[in-house]
């Protein structure tokens, strides 16, 4: 039994964790859920030692533990699949799972690589991950290397496993390969609490929910016992329905970017399509199916082997990123924040206008106006609620989907006419995942906007767009149109995506 | 706090440890000798001072987007010998030599800028091998002895505004625009940018390797005016012009808080840093040590400041659980 007694952290400026006590038994499945921002990493963390709480007590089959490191938690055998994915970049997939336990020769101290090699080889297998163990990290596109999280908590054999929103990047196979494990681990005793923002995956999974709501724990419940309706409104104290925003009438818009059989070696295959003013055209496929890499070819940040664009039909040369946002106004919004998204170490104002720089600088000097800097940033804070204490804070410091708004906002400060949005709420709550949408939505709807949203979350795609190319290896197998018809349910729509796929 | 990025400018903890350890220093030498209050000694520091913060800032211009260079001293050699080279080979008018050498140091560092970017080599092997090809130039070309300059090409370099020097007004001035740009101007937040993080600034638009090729540019311009300004106050260009400064160049950035994985940097800081790292030279002459062990000072001063950093990082770290 893990138990929690009146723990408490603050951060600066923020409560992050307020007398939270809980209590988490074996061989059960434990969802936490709350907000962007509720303090769920926190707790995670505190249980792990990452993070020390003010106070409280963290206790373990009656007896306190005090960690003082990650290592002293695994020594406890608790471990933990973090929700920024930590891995390390330049070595290989084998060396990362097996970091704490590499097999030695005897007692000599020189590593037996084979036997190395071949019990990660094992944990791979298990997680359905078929791999060579000699791959480097950073090679893997991010669904892979959250396997490898995985892999890797499986070789250390833990009995409770904290897993911190795995899955935002797995496609469903994957994610039910791991639910069976979660499950197998859970009939052999292992504690687990899983964070999730998916309630599909909380319902499919767990077996109790503690809902967590600014850093206070709102309750537990049996998940037996609960409806979706109830725990969403447990979660934000409001309801949200799964309908369709609503008619986007595309068809009168101006065609702004059309695509004709581009090619990239290797990534993309012969790529058609074009799309409106107005228009939310969905990329819906499996993780890896090629959708970023034809955005990166849109966006000239990858080089183009074959094809035409036409931006505003006209013949368009796309060379940088640059290029494509100045010249023709084409935005980005990436799916991988850390990386690709934010500076983490820099204040969330120069996150959100980098963009805009230009546009808010003085004529000769070219200096940034800061008071116009501010505003921007302001406007974006209120009007996607991004959790902050204000435009100066660190962007590090913000919580995972309070990021990612911070990175969507950047482009929304750019207002492009061309927006690629790919993932926009991976790690979003519901609630602020239903102020996504509508904004999207409303880009559209009412500012004309041409959108491509890429996405691997099938309702979030339904709900919004209202026609989807389906991508499989690499090519467009499938379109389906008419998405934001009233009359076409749900049901009717996915199933006609899951033609396409298989 | 040097400012990441675009932070508000203010004086933070690092910046105020920066002050109070010069303020000792120079109470501790005022003590230590008499002549230190003279005005005599504070024109000969100050000038120093300012030369110090030309070579860091030459330096700090790679560090901020992510790099370095271990050619600014052989580019500050190359620089001196081609200003040598027109004022006393060929003859030229004072101006033209200058415009000429500054034209070589940029040269110089476009060159570093567009190996670096268009061939994807790294900046340290690039430099290093540019470092080689300037040195042997400069004493290939030079035999090793110096150039004379004619007398009217020291007033900069040797006079002074009502008993401050010249050149550290006019780098005092320089250092206040470079802070200005980082902070406030659209070039400086896209250099800071791209050493913060340069897939990110690359697909907010901002066309990262031409700014690296501009950190270059910069870091050559720099160093070829401090060696500009070295010979007019020598009075003389001498080819050894450039020999130390490639350690002075990182010590003084990083003790200034540039940070050593781009994106930071603070014009103040790199004042305080320049000051420091004089005191504590002329402190070693005052007290009489050994000049010959003056280089392991300086490499203790450089460990020191980064070990200081990354106390302070892991302390902040801790507090934060990242
Ligand atoms: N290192 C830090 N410094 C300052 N504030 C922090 C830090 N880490 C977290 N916070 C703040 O503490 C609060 C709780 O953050 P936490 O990461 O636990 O949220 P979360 O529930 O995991 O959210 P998400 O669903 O977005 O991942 C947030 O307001 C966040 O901004
Ligand atoms: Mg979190």
């Amino acid at each position: 039994m893990l138990e929690l007694k009146g723990v408490s952290k603050r951060f600066p400026g923020v409560q992050a964790l307020d007398g939270v006590s809980l209590m988490f038994a074996p061989g059960e499945i434990h969802a936490l859920v709350g907000e962007n921002g509720a303090g769920k990493s926190t707790l995670i963390k505190i249980i792990t030692g990452l993070l020390q709480p003010d106070r409280g007590e963290v206790h373990r089959d009656g007896r306190r533990l005090r960690f003082r490191s990650y290592r002293d938690s695994l020594a406890e055998g608790i471990d933990i699949v973090s929700q920024e994915i930590e891995v390390i970049p330049e070595s290989t997939i084998a060396e990362n799972i097996m970091l704490d336990k590499l097999i030695t020769r005897g007692k000599t101290g020189i590593i037996d690589w084979p036997a190395v090699h071949r019990a990660a080889r094992a944990c791979l297998e298990r997680v359905g991950l078929p791999l060579p163990t000699g791959t480097v990290i950073k090679r893997l596109s991010a669904a892979h290397k959250q396997l490898v999280q995985v892999a890797k908590a499986l070789a250390a054999d833990a009995r409770v496993l904290l897993l911190d929103e795995p899955t935002s990047s797995l496609t469903e196979h994957e994610v039910a390969t791991l639910f069976g494990i979660l499950r197998d681990l859970r009939d052999k005793g292992v504690t687990i609490i899983f964070v999730s923002h998916k309630f599909e995956e909380v319902f499919a999974l767990c077996d109790k929910v503690s809902v967590l709501r600014d850093g206070r724990l709102v309750g537990t419940k049996s998940l037996q016992d609960l409806t979706r309706k109830e725990l969403v409104r447990m979660m934000i104290g409001r309801d949200i329905d799964r309908a369709h925003l609503g008619r986007l009438d595309a068809e009168r818009g101006r065609e702004m970017l059309r695509a004709e059989r581009l090619v990239r070696k290797g990534k993309v295959e012969n790529a058609s399509f074009a799309v409106r003013a107005g228009e939310i055209l969905g990329f819906y496929g499996l993780v890896g199916a090629g959708r970023t890499e034809l955005a990166r070819v849109l966006i000239g940040e990858d080089r183009l082997d074959a094809g035409t664009i036409y931006v505003r039909g006209e013949k368009a040369r796309i060379r940088s990123v640059a290029d494509s946002l100045e010249r023709y106004g084409i935005g980005y919004v990436s799916e991988n924040r850390k990386e690709e998204g934010l500076l983490l170490q820099s204040p969330v104002r120069t996150n959100i206008t980098i963009a805009v720089w230009p546009r808010i600088a003085g004529r000769i000097v070219r200096a940034v106006s800061r008071t116009k800097e501010t505003a921007i940033a302001y406007r974006m804070i209120d009007g996607l609620d991004i959790r902050t204490r204000g435009p100066e804070q660190k962007t590090e410091d913000l919580s995972g989907g309070n990021q990612q708004k911070v990175c969507l906002s950047k482009w929304l400060a750019a207002d492009c006419d061309i927006l690629i949005i790919d993932e926009p709420t991976v790690g979003v709550d519901v609630g602020a995942k239903d102020q996504i949408h509508r904004l999207i939505w409303d880009l559209a709807k009412t500012r004309g906007k041409a959108i491509i949203l890429i996405s691997s979350d099938m309702p979030e795609i339904v709900r919004i767009a209202n026609r989807i190319l389906v991508f499989r290896d690499r090519r467009i197998v499938g379109e389906i149109q008419g998405v934001d018809d009233p009359a076409k349910s749900y049901a009717e729509l996915s199933a006609a995506i899951g033609m396409h796929l298989h | 706090m040097p400012t990441s990025a675009t932070k508000r400018p203010g004086i933070g903890g690092r910046t105020l440890g920066l002050i109070i350890s010069t303020t000792l220093l120079f109470a501790v030498l005022s003590l230590l000798s008499q002549s230190f209050l003279s005005s005599y000694t504070m024109f000969v520091i100050s000038r120093q001072m300012a030369f110090y913060v030309l070579i860091a800032l030459s330096q700090a211009f790679c560090l901020v987007v992510g790099q370095m260079s271990l050619a600014v001293g052989a580019i500050g050699s190359l620089t001196t010998i081609v200003l040598g080279l027109g004022l006393e080979t060929w003859n030229l008018p004072a101006g033209a030599a200058v415009v000429l050498a500054l034209g070589v140091g940029v040269l110089a560092g476009l060159l570093n800028g567009l190996l670096i970017t268009r061939l994807k080599i790294d900046s340290f092997i690039v430099t290093l091998s540019m470092m080689f090809i300037y040195m042997g130039l400069r004493s290939g070309i030079s035999g090793g002895s110096p150039y004379k300059v004619p007398e009217s090409f020291r007033a900069v370099g040797q006079g002074s505004l009502l008993g401050i020097p010249y050149v550290f007004l006019l780098v005092a001035v320089l250092l206040g625009l470079v802070g200005f740009m980082f902070r406030s101007t659209v070039f400086g937040r896209r250099l800071l940018a791209t050493g913060g993080n340069a897939a990110a600034a690359r697909l907010s638009g901002i066309e990262t390797g031409r700014m690296v090729v501009w950190a270059h540019v910069l870091s050559g311009a720099f160093a070829a005016l401090a060696a500009v300004l070295w010979a007019s106050k020598l009075g003389s260009a001498a080819p050894e012009t450039g020999d130390d400064w490639l350690i002075v160049s990182f010590a003084v950035a990083i003790i200034g808080g540039t940070g050593l994985n781009g994106g930071v940097i603070s014009g103040l800081g790199i004042f305080m840093g320049s000051a420091i790292f004089m005191l504590i030279k002329h402190g070693l002459v005052e007290v009489k040590a050994n000049p010959y062990y003056a280089n392991s000072f300086l490499g203790l001063l450089i460990l020191l400041a980064i070990v200081i950093d990354r106390v302070r990082q892991i302390y902040s770290d801790k507090q934060k659980g990242t």
